[in-house]
């Protein structure tokens, strides 16, 4: 090449390739992204956190709390489980065939099959969808997350690393005062903890602070449990959410 | 010429050196080739609704979770797509010399279901205003070969969608309807309609 | 001493002021810079220590050191090092080179705005980009300022052919402004909603670490085993080629697999990952053909520097590719893993890099000899093994961590109790290269020294109104 416009101009096609594809259309797609509806409901999702949650934003954006935890939970994939919802007119038929039959952990087509089967056997049935995945097994959120989770927040704080515990659905998990404690202290509500302490964000003893409180109000607005069209799951069948501030932390 | 440029040229005495061979362009394009079959099966296809572990809309839309309503609404629109959605469109709107629009019909959207089950069981021909618009045409009767279920679901769909805003139909409906009617003629324009019983 | 030597000297001689400011900066932030990294990795070994101070939090002393190596360390030095390249590639005397001088120091400011910044809570809460307005500004300004100095220098050059140095270091002065100020725009100044704010981090992140410290350590490596094996880069067509899929391939990679966005994000990422070992193929190929059989003795000097590089950066890059396949990361994806493969780059390739390009022009340009000879291969063998301890054991910490991950019996705390000593292993290594660190800036700062102690005789001699002696004044 004898000049540097070449150069120039080459970089500019490879880089701007790459802004077109992840600058500019997810600003157009996500960045235009509005609410949406829960599924089989007419719930509006997600509603925008209460005030002092979004100010608790900051604050964790502040002491950047992303270096340790994620916001986000993954899913590695989706099964079926067949429900009867009635025997109908011949239960005993119905029961026979359901005892020889798998119910649980089926694909999709899978599932089709079988609930065929029970329908022409007179039963009615109901396909369960449950998320798998090894943030799920370890009731860290009852689906993968998605976009609409994030929709109010700014700055979106992702996280990269779990060097803590994944927090997309701490809201779930803990209250107030579990979550002041555990600021202030956390070894003393989690055995063999390695997060520092945050004494400072409370005053003389251990009364929280304004900050203090707005984290926490965070905290526990962090919660998705809904079931979206992009995040599909049957809503009663989904695992229970782990009980409330558990002992160890799962 | 100086000792950087001697060695970073190669232009000296046309020594430019081997070419790239050629197994690298062949690569670059098995890579290419690859990419693009990885992408087709795994991209969801730039759709905003399909996220990991869901490969394509159809798997997403196969694993929403249905259940009553839902459901019934759900099968009623593979339904519909099947059968009526070739002359009535999918948008529910119809066509001038086709069929009428479903779509805002005094007649899907009457808070009795009665008259309009009749109409895909035994067919309609002869005049029939809709929407304001008069409409002569004539239909068979395409529900007749579906099952209970499945044409309670396709009138569940139609009464349900495009700003319709009626009430669902059950499979003890259509076989109620179906008992009484049996051996009927197809009915015979707006006045068959209206001397069907609410 | 002849004419084309006597060229030389005086091309080097016009970088001196320059590159003693760029090099100057970037070696007392380096400092800094590792220091913080171990005040942060100090929380592993009692999370209890400087806890209560809030300006010394983990979550702010992390970012501060990262920024502080990056932005304080690499892209000064770097940019010194093109500008040096330029000027003997062209041929010239580094034009504009008041400009430079003026840059580096308001580099330096723009840089402790933003580390204070970070450490008092202001932060934008971003990865890379945390420098809140005043020092993201100031950075963006000195950089540009830096380039125009280049790119006189360039237009300078009497042989018009570009060089395979020229094509990686014009496409990074080109590279660096658009990603930042992308980012700093879209994600600062009028932030976009939602997670695409996420997505536009990923893609400058990537596009920072991956494909900007790529362009220049490739740059300087490519500018330096040609010139010290005393033969020409083996081969140029293929050298071209990798240049031009790297830059096509390596912008795409980037975002995580299993990431809250639609799935043709990481799968274009996934797809772009695998495209990128064909460059990478391809610079092993000339990297290998390069220094074949080149009797060269090295001992600890600029060569090993540039050969390590490369090395590292070959390593860097598969380890980088592999997050791009969704089993892979589905395992190490948010685990220790990740941060391992980004000091591997940092630290390992292009500071490696940079660092023997330091070494290779400072005598030229000092017209002296470095006072700590010994001090290159002892920086040398410290980040040798600060790497292997920094490095090695995150990495198989992110593994092992991941893969008991996988298995829901395991509780997490269990898990996270389980990466300290890993952790507690990898401060040594911070602590091994901060030794490096501390090597580096001796020499820079006992040149800058011994210049100006030589600069201060000659003055006062020009005062003296007799000789001192029968010499000649030179």
């Amino acid at each position: 090449m004898k000049t540097g416009f070449r150069v120039f101009l080459g970089a500019f096609i490879a880089l701007g390739l790459s802004w077109c594809g992840f600058v500019l259309g997810p600003v157009l797609q996500l960045g235009t992204q509005g609410q949406t509806n829960v599924l089989n409901s007419s719930e509006i999702y997600p509603n925008q956190r209460p005030g002092n949650a979004t100010l608790g934003l900051q604050v964790y954006r502040a002491y950047g709390c992303a270096a340790c935890h994620t916001t986000q939970v993954g899913q590695d994939g989706v099964l079926c489980d067949v429900v009867l919802t009635s025997a109908g007119a011949n239960p005993t038929a119905v029961n026979n065939l359901i005892s020889s039959l798998k119910l649980t952990g089926l694909s999709k087509d899978e599932a089709d099959a079988v609930s065929g089967r029970i329908s022409a056997a007179g039963g009615k049935t109901e396909t369960h969808i449950i998320p798998v995945g090894a943030d799920i097994s370890r009731h860290w959120g009852l689906r993968h997350s998605v976009a609409e989770d994030f929709l109010w927040d700014n700055p979106v704080q992702l996280g990269t690393i779990r060097v803590g515990p994944d927090l997309a659905n701490e809201g779930l998990r803990h209250d107030e005062s579990w979550e002041l404690a555990h600021l202030y202290n956390p070894r003393s509500n989690v055995q063999n903890s390695i997060m520092p302490s945050y004494k400072s964000l409370f005053i003389t003893g251990n009364t929280p602070s304004e900050d203090a409180k707005n984290l926490v109000a965070y905290l526990l607005s962090l919660r998705a449990d809904v079931s979206l069209h992009d995040a599909p799951f049957t809503t009663a069948a989904a695992p229970a959410a782990a009980p409330q501030n558990a002992a160890s932390q799962k | 010429m100086s000792d950087d440029l001697k060695t970073s040229l190669q232009t000296d005495a046309g020594q430019k050196g081997p070419t790239a061979p050629t197994w690298i362009f062949v690569l670059t394009l098995l890579g290419l080739f690859g990419a693009g079959f990885y992408f087709d099966r795994h991209s969801g296809w730039f759709d905003s609704q399909v996220y990991a572990p869901y490969q394509s809309s159809d798997e997403l839309e196969a694993y929403q979770p249905k259940s009553g309503a839902a459901a019934l609404f759900a099968e009623g629109k593979k339904q519909y797509g099947m059968i009526c959605a070739a002359c009535h469109g999918d948008d529910g709107l119809g066509k001038p010399g086709q069929a009428p629009p479903l779509a805002g019909s005094e007649w899907v959207n009457a808070a009795s279901f009665k008259r309009v089950e009749e109409i895909p069981q035994l067919g309609l021909t002869g005049s029939v205003h809709v929407s304001g618009q008069d409409w002569n045409l004539s239909m068979a009767p395409m529900g007749v070969a579906l099952s209970d279920s499945d044409l309670a679901a396709v009138l569940t769909y139609i009464r349900g969608s495009w700003g319709n805003k009626a009430s669902p139909v059950s499979d003890t409906d259509i076989k109620a309807m179906r008992a009484a009617v049996a051996g009927h003629a197809p009915i015979g324009g707006e006045s068959g309609l209206n001397a069907i019983k609410e | 001493m002849n004419v084309i030597e006597k060229k030389y000297s005086a091309i080097d001689a016009s970088c001196r002021v320059p590159l003693l400011v760029l090099f100057g900066v970037a070696a007392i932030w380096l400092i800094i810079g590792l220091a913080l990294e171990i005040i942060a990795s100090l929380v592993f070994h009692n999370p209890d220590w400087l806890a209560n101070c809030p300006f010394l939090t983990y979550g702010r002393v992390l970012p501060a050191a990262n920024d502080a190596i990056l932005y304080g360390f690499v892209m000064p030095a770097a940019l010194g090092v093109m500008l040096w390249i330029f000027a003997r590639l062209s041929e010239s005397e580094l034009l504009l080179p008041l400009v430079p001088i003026v840059a580096g120091n308001i580099w330096a400011v723009g840089v402790l705005v933003g580390v204070v910044a970070i450490l008092i809570g202001d932060s934008t809460g971003f990865t890379w980009l945390e420098f809140p307005r005043g020092g993201s500004v100031l950075i963006f300004a000195a950089f540009l300022l830096i380039a125009v100095s280049a790119m006189a220098t360039f237009g300078a050059r009497r042989e018009r052919e570009l060089q395979p140095s020229h094509w990686f270091l014009l496409a990074s002065l080109f590279w660096f402004p658009w990603i930042y100020s992308t980012a700093n725009l879209f994600l600062v100044a009028w932030p976009v909603r939602g997670v695409a704010q996420a997505v536009i981090d990923w893609w400058f992140s990537n596009n920072l670490l991956f494909v900007w410290l790529g362009l220049v350590g490739l740059g300087v490596a490519f500018y330096l085993l040609p010139k010290i094996a005393g033969r020409p880069l083996q081969s140029r067509y293929f050298a071209l080629f990798a240049f031009w899929t790297f830059m096509l391939f390596a912008p795409w990679c980037g975002i995580p697999q299993g990431a809250p966005v639609p799935s043709w994000l990481p799968s274009a990422s996934t797809v772009a990952s695998f495209l990128t070992l064909i460059p990478l193929i391809g610079f092993a190929i000339v990297f290998g053909n390069t220094i074949r059989g080149v009797n060269v003795q090295c001992k600890g000097g600029p060569y090993c520097y540039a050969k390590f590089a490369m090395v590292v950066f070959f390593l860097s890059a598969l380890m980088y590719i592999a997050t791009g396949c969704p089993h892979c990361s589905g395992v190490v994806g948010m685990t220790w893993y990740m941060p391992a493969q980004t000091y591997l780059q940092i630290f390992g390739f292009v500071s490696i890099a940079i660092c023997g390009a330091a070494y290779e022009s400072l005598p030229g340009i000092m017209d002296f000899e470095l006072p700590f000879r010994g001090f290159v291969r002892a920086q040398h063998w410290l980040f040798m093994f600060g790497l292997l301890l920094l490095v090695v054991p995150l990495a198989v910490c992110g593994i092992s961590e991941g893969l008991k991950m996988q298995n829901p019996n395991i509780p997490f705390s269990e898990i996270s109790h389980g990466t300290l000593n890993y952790l507690r292993v990898s401060s040594l290594g911070l602590f091994l290269l901060l030794l490096g660190a501390l090597l580096f800036a001796i020499n820079i700062f006992a040149m800058t020294a011994i210049w100006q102690t030589k600069l201060a005789k000659a003055f006062a001699a020009t005062l003296l109104p007799y000789p001192e002696t029968g010499e000649v004044k030179s």
